[in-house]
Order: C-alpha cells, then structure tokens, then sequence
C-alpha cells in the first residue's frame, strides 16, 4: 500500500499547487495516465470495434483482410434488437428509482440510527451477492411461480431490485458515515431545522458516493442476465440477454462487437453525466469551496 | 451437390426475427440453447412448416443462451411440478433428459416411448438412450486441420498415427475441457474407446460400475496424460468447441477435433479458411451424438409439443436436417428416400459409435478433471 | 427521516427499524429464506437426520482444497492489483479539473460498460496466441510475446481491467470527503506528500478501501465468465468449479455446500466490513 501511496498523492498534491497558482499550462500527469490507460483500456475496445467491420481478418495482417457492413445490417434491422433496448432501459430505470427509494433512507439509517439488530442486519445483505445463485434457483422459482410473475416485466423488475440492494445499501452507508458532523451541529447551532441540515449539509457531501451508488447498479441492472434468464424467459428478452445469446458460443464474434459498438453511444453519455456529478466540480460544491 | 454446398446456401438465408407477438392462437414455447444455426433453422424452416401444417398454433422460438440459462428455465419447470404451476415451458430442442438430478423420478420428462408419436416406431435404435428424450438430429465429432501446415496426404487416420503425430508436432493440437463442448469431450471418450479394445458398444446408459471404470479411465488418463506436454501451451485446453476452432482459425494450432456441422459452416462463413482440412479416424470413428427434445409432463401446451415431437420426425423434417441443416437423420434410413441416402452416401455414414451420458459421461469428465487437466508443466 | 438526525445514537429505534423494514422484508422474503433452506439442505436429509459428511467430504478433498486455495490467492492478488491501478487516478481525478480530467475518468470507467463475455473475447484477440499484439510485434520484426491466454495470469489480467471501474468509483467518492482546505492547510504547514496521504487522505478514505475490498471478494469469489474462458482448466476458481459441480456433474449437494463454504469466507469478510462501519460510527461522532 504505501509503495503505491508514495508517489500520486505528490501528482496530486503538485496539481494542487498549480490549482493555487491558478494557470498550468500542460498536465502532464494527466497525459501521462491518458496516454497508459488508452493502451490499456482502448486498444482491446478497439480491436473488437475493428471487428465489428471486419468479415475476414486472420493472422498476420494488420488490418481485416475484407471488411463491411454486413454484419451491422443484420444486427440492427431486427425488431427484437431495438425492443430488447428498450425494455432494458424501462426495466433498468425503474428499478433503480425504486431502489433508490427504498434504500436510500435505509442506508441513512443504517448509518446514522441505532436499533435493534443493526449490525445484523446490515451483514445480512451480504447474501444477496455472496451467495451463488444456483443454489436458490429452486426456491426463488417457486415463489415467482406462485405469484405469477414468472415471464413478466415486474418480475423480472423484483428480482433484479433484490440485485441492487447490496450496493444501494453498503455504498451509500459509508457515504453517510463520512459526512462531517460538525459542519451539521454547526448548521444546527446556527438554527437550521433537520430538514434543512439534511438537505444542505448532510445530502451535498454524500452526493458523490450516492452517484457512485446509482451508477453502478444502473449499469450492473442493466447488464445482469442470471435472474432474467430464470424470471423473464419467455416473454421479456433484455438487450444484454440478446447481446449473450449472439455471443455465447457463436462463431462470428462480429454479432457481439455490433451490439457493443452500438452501446457505447449511451454509455459515453451517461459517462460524462457522471462527471459532472463525480467530478472534482462537485466535491468542491459539496465542500462550499 | 455436398455438405460444404448445401450449407452455404442455407447459411446465406438471414436471420430471422423472433416474432413475440401473443396472438389469440395457442403458443408453443420452444427453448433451444444450441448454437445460432440451430435456432435460425428451428425459425426459418420449421417453424413456417409446423404453423402451416397446425393452423392455430404459434411455434415461439426462445433461444436461451447460454446453457445456464436453459439450465434455469428447467429448474424453474422442476420447481413448477411441485407447485403445480405453469412453467412456461412446453418443448426443449436440446437436453439432457437425465438431468436435473432427481427430475426423471420426480416425473418432469415425458416418456416418449409411451407418448403414441406415430413416427416414433421409425428411430434408429441406437440413437435412443432413454425414454424420456427424443433424438431428432445427429452429428459428429472429426478431425480439422491447417492443410497448410499439413498436408492432406500425410494426415493421420488412426489413432496411433494422431498420438504419433501429436508427439512429432508439439505445441500443435489441442482440445477443449470435456464438460464444455462435445468436439473435447468425444475426443476423451474416443481415447476411453481406443483403451477399452474400440468397442462402443461396451458403454450403456444403465451399465455403469465403478470397478470397470476406475480401470478403463485409468488407463484412459495415461494415455491423455503421456500427450498433454506435447499439446498446446504444454498441456493447456480450451473453454469450449469454438474457443479451439477460433485458436486454429487464428493458426495458432494445426488440428483440433471440431464438430462436423459445425467445422462446415465456419468454412462456409469465413471464420475457417478454405483451406481448412476435415478427415475422420478410419480404426475407429470420433463419436458422434443425437440431440434429444423433451418435454415437460407439466407443459401447458403438451399435446401441442408433442405434435411438434412427431413432426421433427416425419420424412419432411428429417429431410430438412440432412439437406439444409448438414445434420444426420435421427430416423432409420430406411423410412427415408433412397435417392436421398444415394446423394449422401459419402458424406453422411449409415451409424456413428456413440456414447453414454449419465454417469458414464460424469465419471468420465470429473475424472479428467481430477486427473489431466492438473498434470501441466509450465517449465 | 426529519427526526432522525435529532435522535443520536441511543434513540431512534423504531424510526430506524421502519426506515430499513422495505429492503429488509425484501431480503429475507427472497434472499435470506431461500439461503437458508439451501444450507438446511447440505446438513439435514429428510428422513435419514442430520449428516455433515459433504463438508468433511470438501476439506479433505485435495481437489476441492486447491480450488480453494487457488479461489484465495487469486481475490487476494486481485483486489490489491485494482485497488494499486485505482489509488493513482482517483487521486489525480480528485484533485483535477478540466477536459483531460474528464477523458481520464471515462476511459478508466469505461471498463464498466463493457460484460465479461466481450472482455474475454476482446482478451483473446487482443492478447491471445497471434492476437493483435502478436500481429504488431510481428509486423516490426520483434518476437512474439508467450500469450497469457490459458494461463493462471490469463484471468488475473482480465479480472483486474473490469473490475478497475467499481474500485476507482468508490475510491473516487470517498475522497469526495477529503476536503481541499484540509489538504492546502496541511501543505501550508509543510506536510510532504506522503505525510498527507498517510495522515489526512487515508483515514478519511479508509471506509471506502475497505468497501471496495469488501466488493471486490464478493465478486471474485462468484467471478466465472474469466477464469472460466481464460483460465487453465485446473485448478479451478469457485465460481467455475461450483456451477460445473452442480450443472455437469448433477451433484446439488455438493455444489451447495461449495456454496455454503464461499458465502463463509465471504461473510468473514463482510464482517470486517461491518466492524469497521461501527468503530466509524465511534470515532467521528
């Protein structure tokens, strides 16, 4: 840990003295992490874009001996492509909303209150993730069976809320814990009312990590197949269950570099909202400075 | 007209969408897990043929991908049996009716045998191991090679010359983990076959004992153990039959055992070269395997599905699987054409050996497991 | 909730009892029921009593025992490698603003986005046996690299690129709780860099360490896509080796208890995860 720590924080720190300084005019830190995670991080991404356009590319050439855009026209003008994605994002965006609804105060509970069995409780959701899920397919089948919710969008919804409750519970309870309670019994002192401390001390600072929080169960939703296959089939078929089933054991890899190429459109947008939310910007908001 | 033709000409047909619209009719759901050319045949073939031959009646093609996915589907079908509810689930193209554990004494599978199929009586009897699943289309495992690394007359064809050959050319074969795809698996159960005197006959579903096994997979293992330093990466093997056919489109090795079906169609795609090599052991043919349908007993639509089990059966259908699909009929050939085994004569043998799933098959992969896949020198 | 924060610590039971009774109900309806009876099912069989022989059979399993083992080391080597890739860029993105800023963190979050199944692929043709690596050293006249592919490091390499994303987002938002002011004050009482980092950056960041570790074993443990398709057939990670038990070899009781003897590890993980959430509690009121 400490081999790691020693160099960044003096990165970080030295971007800090130029924050103060107010110009700088190369950051080289940030060419230096751009330019190791482009080869890292881009190159396999490109690869399988290449791959998207290619028909025939063997070993040794640089570039696909045949390429075009066969592939794509198969892929895309198929309904049930274009139905898939939009059942996913519906499925996708309400169970994080409800998820949100649910844990969030939980969390704040968790993290704030004490009661009963809270630490219990709290190692209780562990299960959700530790557990693998073959072993509770039979029962969890059952209970779908008996409410009739086998192969219908609300289903398929319960199930993958249960997904989410890890992470919309264990995140944002770190974020609540480390908010600064003195700036609280400051604001408090002062005469601001609950509410209003919660709203403008207590919610600003946890916002990153209850971001962090939504975005991943917002992706992890929206790519989670295991309790679709088992809940959904046969009626609802989310896009990541179509993308699989291209996949998985196919021959032309090009299906799956389609689709993917085709998803990275959404997932830039939602990446750069998450700056916005994640970024440095706003942890400085969130500090009031 | 052969095999490599007429597979390019059904792969030229697109894919077809699902169509998931519920209409009044009654709607069969059809799972399949197998490969995407098992499902576009099942939407473009068979589906139009069984709609208009059952007006009212909608076949629902659900591909479920990968096998987990099915594998959960017929748990929730077991779970349904006992809470005397619908699974959702009336007709699987491919499973093993042996599996889940527990679910033929629960009563899950259909028993086919007394289901009244009028073609049932027309099966090739070797392809039927149980009752309880119905073989409809066969296929085999073979050899398939760079023949631009070997050439065509220098390739092995029986067992010994493929060990000798493995050990002349290290680094240059490999096969996939049995329990992950056929092409390894019956590579494995053909060494089983070479150490227990070539006789496939010898393993039956229901014959199983420990001592006899304990001694031929003995024997079994060191033969595999003796060649893993001269395979790929000294003893490495793929996820699954096309994680090998990728590594010799890539020319990484020379040969792999490969699916025929298949094989043919990644060189009709362009995923294998032209120049890829097909050849089968002449001592002892690769084994081959008959996909078997099931039904579930508690099936909203049985008798639906079982219209749809005797269909895949008729002369039309099985017609289809030699013609468009370039699999092997799973019905004698004598309720078939003559002039349609004539065409086929060279391409498609009159039997292939097979062997038993259950606990042949576990004893055989957990084995391997156990006992090669560990043996590996990284030096 | 508006009472809540007047309550302190001592009070609010019942207020916190209904604010987590939804996700709880939740949890033991369809999580917690269905584990349970999976576990009364390795230990009790109607009819014959109680044995606990598939859990005596597991720990003297050499097999089992290196799949263990192997499951260890592998979360072990991993979660320190992602959070070691993660520390650096978090910190940089903490403290940086401005459009290379912004790249570096959508790239690094990128990973994502991205399902296990096309990092396989991707991983294939990229480092595999005559990937594009391959091509280009090829291409150059340098020799070829010996592919990792099927190699115990195959999914090591793979595990790290996808899960670099949830590791860097929970670093990221924990030192959203580092305060800038706090960091120039140290600076300005002449503080080195590793002074800050051990001093005042750590301690507040050191819930989300341990979160992200805590995440990082629950994935590893259950990880399968990777190891899976990358990995060496033996031994076999958990993930892989349970559902092979269960599904291939037809054999729920022992894949239950495989999953039984995980969720323990899991859950001893977890606990520290807890204990640590508690002591917090402590220390910052």
């Amino acid at each position: 840990m400490t081999d790691i720590a020693r160099l960044p924080p003096a990165g970080a720190l030295s971007d800090l003295r130029t924050r103060v300084r107010r110009r700088e005019p190369v950051d080289w830190t940030g060419i230096a992490f751009l330019t190791g995670l482009a080869i890292v991080i881009l190159l396999p991404l490109i690869v399988t874009a290449v791959w998207a356009f290619a028909e025939v590319w063997r070993f040794p050439a640089i570039v696909p001996q045949r390429m075009g855009l066969g592939y794509w026209q198969e892929t895309l003008t198929r309904n049930d492509v274009w139905q898939a994605l939009w059942l996913s994002l519906s499925i996708t965006t309400t169970v994080t909303v409800i998820s949100a609804a649910i844990c969030f105060p939980a969390a704040y509970a968790f993290a704030r209150l004490d009661f009963p069995g809270r630490n219990v409780l709290f190692l209780a959701f562990l299960s959700v993730q530790a557990f693998p899920k073959f072993g509770l397919i039979v029962a969890t089948a059952t209970i779908f069976l008996t409410l009739h919710l086998v192969g219908t969008f609300w289903g398929v919804v319960l199930i993958q809320l249960v997904g989410t409750l890890l992470y919309m519970i264990w995140i944002p309870v770190s974020a609540f814990q480390g908010v600064d309670r003195r700036l609280e019994e400051a604001a408090r002192d002062v005469g601001a009312g609950p509410m209003r401390v919660f709203w403008s001390i207590t919610l600003p600072q946890a916002l990153p990590t209850l971001a962090a929080a939504l975005l991943i169960t917002f992706v992890s939703t929206f790519y989670e197949t295991d309790a679709a296959w088992l809940i959904g089939l046969p009626n609802v078929r989310t896009m990541p269950m179509v993308m699989i089933s291209f996949i998985n054991n196919a021959l032309e890899v090009q299906y799956g570099a389609v689709l993917f190429v085709f998803l990275w459109v959404p997932s830039f947008v939602l990446m750069l909202a998450a700056r916005r939310v994640m970024g440095a910007d706003a942890f400085a908001k969130g500090l009031g400075g | 007209m052969n095999r490599r033709e007429f597979l390019m000409v059904s792969t030229a047909a697109t894919l077809a969408a699902t169509t998931r619209f519920a209409s009044a009719a009654t709607r069969l759901d059809m799972y399949t897990s197998s490969d995407a050319n098992i499902s576009d045949f099942f939407s473009n073939i068979i589906k139009p043929a069984f709609e208009s031959a059952n007006s009212g009646t909608e076949l629902n093609v659900v591909i479920a991908r990968p096998q987990a996915a099915l594998d959960a589907v017929v748990q929730r079908a077991l779970a349904a049996l006992s809470a005397k509810a619908d699974p959702q689930l009336d007709f699987i193209e491919q499973y093993d009716p042996l599996l889940p554990a527990g679910g033929i004494d629960a009563g899950l599978w259909t028993d086919f045998s007394k289901a009244g199929l009028k073609n049932y009586g027309t099966l090739n009897k070797l392809a039927i191991q149980t009752p309880y699943g119905l073989p409809y289309r066969g296929s085999q495992v073979l050899l398939a090679y760079d023949t631009t690394k070997l050439a065509k007359d220098k390739v092995p064809k029986t067992f010994a010359d493929l060990v000798a050959w493995i050990k002349a050319n290290p680094g240059q074969f490999i096969y996939n983990r049995p329990d992950k795809g056929g092409s390894g698996n019956n590579f494995v159960n053909r060494v089983v076959h070479e150490v227990s005197g070539r006789d496939p006959s010898k393993f039956k579903v229901d014959n199983f004992d420990q001592a006899t096994a304990d001694d031929v997979l003995g024997k079994a293992w060191a033969v595999l153990n003796d060649l893993a330093p001269s395979l790929y990466d000294k003893g490495a093997y793929t996820a699954g039959n096309t994680a090998s056919l990728q590594l010799l489109a890539q020319g990484a090795v020379t040969m792999i055992p490969a699916w025929s079906d298949q094989a043919l169609q990644a060189i009709a795609k362009g995923v294998l070269p032209e120049t890829t090599g097909l050849v089968q052991l002449t001592d002892l043919a690769l084994c081959g395997d008959f996909s078997k349908a099931v039904i579930p007993t508690n099936a909203a639509h049985r008798d639906d599905a079982l219209k749809l089990a005797d269909f895949l059966l008729s002369q039309e259908m099985q017609t289809a699987i030699i013609e468009k699909l370039g699999g092997f009929p799973a019905v004698d050939w004598s309720s078939l054409p003559k002039d349609l085994h004539d065409k086929y004569a060279d391409v498609i043998p009159s039997s292939i050996p097979t062997f038993p799933q259950g606990k042949w098959t576990t004893a055989v992969q957990d084995g391997w497991y156990r006992n090669v896949a560990p043996n590996i020198s990284r030096t | 909730m508006i009472s809540a924060p007047r309550s302190r610590v001592g009070g609010g039971g019942l207020s916190g009892l209904l604010l987590v009774a939804l996700p709880v109900l939740l949890l033991l309806w369809l999580v917690l029921w269905p584990v349970l009876q999976a576990f009364v099912g390795t230990l009790y069989f109607p009819g014959k009593g109680f044995s606990a022989a598939s859990y005596v059979y597991f720990f003297s399993d050499a097999y089992s025992l290196r799949n263990l083992w192997l499951t260890l080391w592998v979360t072990a080597l991993t979660s320190i490698l992602r959070v070691a890739a993660a520390m650096p860029i978090a910190l940089y993105l903490r403290f940086r603003t401005g459009s290379i800023a912004a790249l570096v963190q959508s790239l690094a979050l990128f990973p994502l986005f991205v399902p296990s199944v096309l990092v396989a692929y991707a991983f294939i043709r990229v480092l595999g046996p005559n990937g594009i690596v391959d091509t280009l050293l090829v291409a150059v006249h340098l020799p070829k690299l010996p592919s990792p592919y099927l190699q115990p490091a195959g999914p090591i390499i793979g595990l790290v690129w996808e899960g670099l994303p949830l590791t860097l987002l929970l670093l990221l938002s924990g030192l959203g709780r580092v305060s800038t002011a706090s960091v120039e004050a140290a600076r300005d009482l002449g503080a080195g860099g590793v002074t800050i980092f051990t001093r005042i950056i750590l301690p507040r960041i050191q819930s989300s360490i341990i979160v992200a570790l805590a995440f990082n074993v629950l994935g590893l443990f259950s990880a399968f896509t990777l190891p899976y398709l990358l990995g060496p057939a033996s031994p076999e990670m958990m993930g892989p080796y349970m559902q092979r038990t269960f599904s291939d070899n037809a054999d729920p009781l022992n894949a239950t208890t495989q999953a039984v003897i995980t969720f323990a590890f899991c859950a001893a993980f977890g606990l520290i995860y807890v204990r640590a959430i508690a002591k917090g509690r402590k220390g910052l009121r």
